[in-house]
């Protein structure tokens, strides 16, 4: 069996920056792997280019055993990837209740209208999300809550790979320490294939199996 | 620093009472006026009548076929231009706006002589005249608005939805409450024009009060026509303010939604961007051109309207740097002021701009035609000038106040920690990152003021006149040719400041 995601000599390069520079990663099914790296050294643009945010210009992107994205531009269209993204802003949709931010992705999936309900009260119960607070809309709730339900929005479409870019950078130490340890037990609960960005070695060592250490890139 | 003796106190108090003196206080005497002259309760049935009700029933499908035509048009035009690449984005953008800043009646003479029917004097042909005029607006909005979302959600979107899903259902509803805000102004610009449905001969309220005033000699009946014109326009310029709240003017942001794979749309985005310039912009002047050939005597046409075009030229001028200036005071008052104050202030800009010309102009001459002193003005051309302070100064602030807001406070608080006044900081560390805005702006007065017709007809001293109002004046008892090649000069000196802005983007865009 293919590893799960393979990465081959990726460079991406905005203009005269080269954000990314023959980058290679290999994750096997179920391994959760970290990477480090100090900040602007390409860890953010090396999960959008997985997810196909961005387009490599050079080198090749599988996942799953397929070819996803090469230097000619993405094979593989975002919604097609079966990849899911916590943004470190988390980008919740305003005008839409945490239900609703749910209900965008299941939509997106083969589920069976009547099972959706079900999913998604799934999804927000493993992140330990209230499900009173389902009606809410984004801005009605605290950091900690939001960060769940950016989680929950991530998993309940099911994706093979679950990408985090530094989640929960912007939390207090007591809320990151304690959603670190649900993440984990998550991950455990669900074989999840995860990859984890962070600039915070003590941090990566908890919740991955592997890290890896980006170097800083410099301009052309 | 806003203590009652600093200069900032003082410059900001100045610009304030001035602000009130020229665009409230007309508005506000002449409602009063209205209100207890003897002949009001009289007047007050000229609301009720059938006549007027039929104006309404104009005036209200001019308004919503205008704004449901133009955002029809504009929207996707906007989020064309904020999510698709394209060749020639700026020039095409200039070329697309260019029609918002032509004169709606120097359009409705160019369709007229396009289309010489009958049928171009209905409402159907007033509303497409005004759709061409006004869709920049709902384009430019429908654009702000998409390149404000935030990248991020469009990208979460796209990791599960395909493109037109995350258009739907993410895009769409973030920018809807922009649209529809600007649907609601583009409706009360449209139901504020004097110039088509004038010239297109269709009956509408601020036709109504220009024949009330002009024709019928009866002021009492036209303040009385401005009050339910006057208080729509502020009650829906109102709502739709508050639809948007202080997110009235958002920043440029880099052209997000690349990964949305909007490529293909390119080709149709920009056949229907060349399209819309050609009958936007290409058929009217052209048009317009083709008539001009018929201009028997160009020296007869200048010497009959040269003083008219130099008045144009001069009190443009003069109106667009008084504005200028006093919008730069109320501009820095309003992106310093607290958040509520700001969203008040915008919604007061905003209402202000969107009163009609003719209201304007009965409004002025109800505050300035005295017996005493205070009409000194009247009968001169400085009655112009206060058109256009009237008109204009509120959009100037508007959009200098936007200009300030880049300006973080911050710098002004190290200036002052440095030991510099208000006054210096102002000169040296403020106004200076602005030049270019305030540039903008008196290209924009100056341009809106040389174009301004429906106040301007209706306080034009006696011998004097505007090449608008000349223009408007020689319709009727003038060849063809003549108007239109004034018509033309018109849109000329209208087109060459866009260049010029245009020129001004770019080298900001460089450096």
């Amino acid at each position: 069996m293919p590893p799960l995601l393979q990465l081959l000599q990726v460079t991406k390069n905005f203009g005269r920056h080269f954000a990314v520079q023959a980058f290679s990663l290999e994750v096997e099914h179920g391994e959760s792997v970290a990477l480090l790296g100090p900040s602007g050294c390409g860890k953010t643009t090396v999960l959008r280019l997985i997810a196909g945010l961005e387009e490599p210009d050079a080198g090749e992107i599988w996942i799953a055993g397929r070819r996803v994205a090469n230097a000619g531009g993405n094979v593989v269209p975002a919604y097609q990837r079966g990849v899911g993204l916590v943004f470190q802003d988390l980008a919740l949709w305003p005008h839409l209740t945490v239900r609703g931010n749910l209900a965008f992705v299941v939509a997106s999936t083969s589920t069976a209208k009547h099972q959706r309900t079900e999913r998604i009260d799934d999804a927000l119960r493993r992140c330990q999300v209230d499900l009173r607070l389902a009606d809410r809309y984004p801005h009605e709730l605290s950091g900690g809550e939001q960060q769940r339900v950016a989680l929950a929005r991530a998993l309940v479409g099911t994706p093979r790979l679950l990408m985090l870019d530094e989640p929960f950078s912007s939390l207090d130490h007591e809320l990151k320490v304690a959603l670190r340890t649900e993440l984990v037990a998550l991950r455990t609960q669900m074989q999840l294939t995860m990859i984890y960005v962070t600039h915070d070695q003590a941090d990566a060592e908890v919740v991955v199996d592997r890290t890896v250490t980006m170097r800083e890139q410099r301009s052309a | 620093m806003w203590g009652w003796r600093s200069p900032r106190t003082i410059a900001v108090s100045a610009a304030g009472a001035a602000f009130v003196l020229f665009c409230v206080l007309p508005l506000a005497f002449m409602v009063v006026t209205s209100i207890i002259h003897p002949s009001a309760r009289s007047t007050l049935s000229v609301w009720l009548d059938s006549r007027q009700r039929g104006l309404l029933l104009n005036t209200a499908l001019l308004g919503g076929g205008t704004a449901l035509a133009a955002t029809a048009l504009g929207v996707p035009l906007g989020v064309a231009f904020a999510r698709v690449t394209l060749p020639f984005k700026p020039g095409l953008r200039i070329l697309l706006a260019a029609p918002a800043l032509i004169p709606s009646y120097v359009m409705g003479l160019a369709w007229l002589s396009l289309a010489q029917s009958p049928w171009m004097s209905s409402l159907p042909s007033a509303v497409t005249v005004l759709t061409v005029a006004l869709y920049p607006l709902s384009m430019l909005t429908a654009e702000a608005a998409a390149r404000g979302v935030e990248p991020r959600l469009e990208e979460g979107a796209s990791l599960v939805a395909p493109p037109g899903r995350v258009l739907r259902r993410i895009t769409a509803p973030l920018i809807g409450p922009h649209v529809l805000a600007a649907a609601l102004i583009v409706f009360v610009l449209a139901i504020s024009d004097f110039g088509v449905p004038a010239l297109l001969r269709v009956p509408v309220f601020t036709t109504e009060i220009f024949t009330a005033f002009a024709a019928l000699y009866d002021p009492a009946r036209a303040t009385t026509l401005t009050i339910p014109l006057l208080l729509l326009t502020l009650l829906i310029t109102l709502v739709s303010v508050s639809l948007i709240s202080d997110r009235m003017i958002v920043r440029r942001r880099r052209l997000a939604g690349r990964h949305l794979g909007l490529g293909r749309w390119r080709g149709p985005a920009l056949t229907l961007m060349i399209g819309t310039a050609s009958i936007g912009l290409g058929l009217p002047m052209t048009a317009l051109l083709s008539e001009v050939r018929g201009v028997s005597s160009w020296t007869e046409l200048l010497q009959g309207s040269g003083q008219a075009i130099l008045n144009s030229l001069t009190l443009a001028a003069v109106g667009a740097t008084l504005v200028s200036g006093l919008a730069l005071a109320l501009g820095y008052a309003r992106s310093r002021a607290r958040r509520s104050v700001a969203v008040a202030l915008d919604a007061l800009f905003v209402a202000l701009f969107a009163v009609p010309g003719t209201v304007v102009g009965v409004a002025l001459i109800e505050l300035w035609n005295q017996p005493t002193v205070v009409g000194a003005l009247y009968g001169t051309d400085a009655m112009f000038v206060l058109v256009y302070l009237a008109r204009f100064t509120p959009l100037a602030a508007l959009i200098l106040a936007a200009g300030f807001r880049r300006v973080p406070p911050s710098q002004e608080e190290a200036a002052a920690v440095s030991g510099a006044g208000w006054l210096a900081t102002m000169a040296v560390i403020v106004v200076p990152q602005l030049k270019r805005d305030w540039t903008v702006v008196w290209i924009i007065v100056f341009t809106l003021a040389f174009g301004e017709l429906g106040a301007s007809v209706l306080v034009t001293p006696p011998g004097e006149s505007t090449l608008p109002v000349r223009i408007y004046t020689l319709i009727a008892n003038a060849p063809r040719p003549h108007v239109a090649a004034l018509a033309l000069l018109q849109a000329t000196v209208v087109l060459a400041p866009l260049a010029l802005i245009a020129l001004i983007l770019g080298m900001r865009r460089e450096q």
